[in-house]
């Protein structure tokens, strides 16, 4: 369904296109064409607003984890005991 | 002792190579096994916080996490012969991290880690191209934006392995569907329909959370055109 508005390229294509486009996976020749039709078609522009909002959403929820310190410490130890095991 | 000239002597090493510190690749000497854990150490620990995150999501529990991220080390550090420098250090850890984690999953499960199936049904594709059905809108996200990340991240931990490690990959870690279809040793088809249907599920987890918390109205919001 489009917004009523004849485009250049049809919602339906630009819609099957949406995460090529927000993952930056688009060539430019429809990259173009996704960015010419959504400055003109505000539902699919609605569209793409959300797929990247919830993108952003599992990037932020997924941030910022850490190690241990212990953790991370016996890993480097057991990387240095392999490094000498691995010459015997 | 009659000292003939070598004829070879002085082209030994190719013209245009600086001489080298042959310690640095003599691995049998201690010198050379400091070096290599050396260099190994400089280039892989600065992502040991980015695998723990994604191991993390992968197992759903930190001491699971840890131990994962503890094999693919060593896994790594056995196998740093096979990487070559100056190419994408934290991809080729990432590799080793999922194909551990696929392989633990395989052996705990014991049952192939595919469930489901990765084609896409009519349903799907139609949703991807039209306005009218259940398709995202943004005043919907902007409410689910409400949830808070532990709220976000158990919805993540609802989604099945094939679909959640996709979305994890490139969502948060930004890899390109060629470096996820190498990790998970899948084509990039296969990652693309396994991308859609885990943002559904992960969609349609998110709603039932903000349906709960009130966030969102429960009514059925069809007809929007």
């Amino acid at each position: 369904m489009s917004c009523g508005n004849p485009h250049e390229t049809p919602c339906t294509e630009v819609l099957s296109l949406t995460y090529l486009y927000i993952d930056g996976e688009i060539d430019e020749v429809h990259f173009l064409e996704v960015k010419t039709h959504l400055t003109q078609c505000p539902p699919c522009r609605d569209t793409y607003s959300a797929e990247i909002l919830l993108k952003a959403m599992v990037k932020r929820s997924c941030e910022g984890a850490a190690i241990t310190k212990d953790r991370r410490a016996r890993i480097v130890a057991e990387l240095r005991q392999f490094s000498i095991t691995y010459l015997e | 002792m009659l000292l003939l000239p070598s004829p070879t002597e002085g082209s030994r090493t190719p013209i245009g190579f600086a001489p080298v510190d042959e310690n640095e690749f003599d691995e049998s000497s201690a010198a050379g096994a400091g070096a290599r854990v050396e260099r190994f150490e400089r280039d892989s620990l600065p992502f040991m916080d980015q695998l723990y995150g994604a191991a993390l999501r992968m197992t759903r529990n930190p001491t699971d996490a840890e131990d994962l991220v503890q094999e693919t080390y060593v896994k790594a550090f056995a196998a740093f012969d096979s990487f070559t420098e100056g190419t994408n250090m934290k991809a080729w850890l990432f590799r080793i991290l999922t194909n551990t984690y696929i392989n633990i999953y395989r052996k705990k499960q014991r049952q192939p880690f595919q469930t489901g199936t990765d084609e896409l049904t009519d349903g799907e594709i139609h949703e991807a191209e039209s306005h009218t059905s259940r398709g995202l809108r943004s005043a919907e996200v902007e409410a689910l934006d409400h949830l808070v990340d532990v709220e976000i991240v158990e919805a993540l931990a609802a989604v099945p392995d094939d679909f959640r490690l996709p979305v994890y990959l490139a969502d948060v870690e930004g890899f390109t569907y060629k470096e996820i279809a190498d990790m998970m040793e899948t084509p990039v088809g296969t990652v693309m329909s396994r991308l859609h249907r885990g943002r559904r599920i992960l969609r349609d987890q998110l709603t039932e959370y903000a349906i709960d918390r009130g966030l969102i109205s429960a009514a059925p919001t069809g007809g929007r055109a």
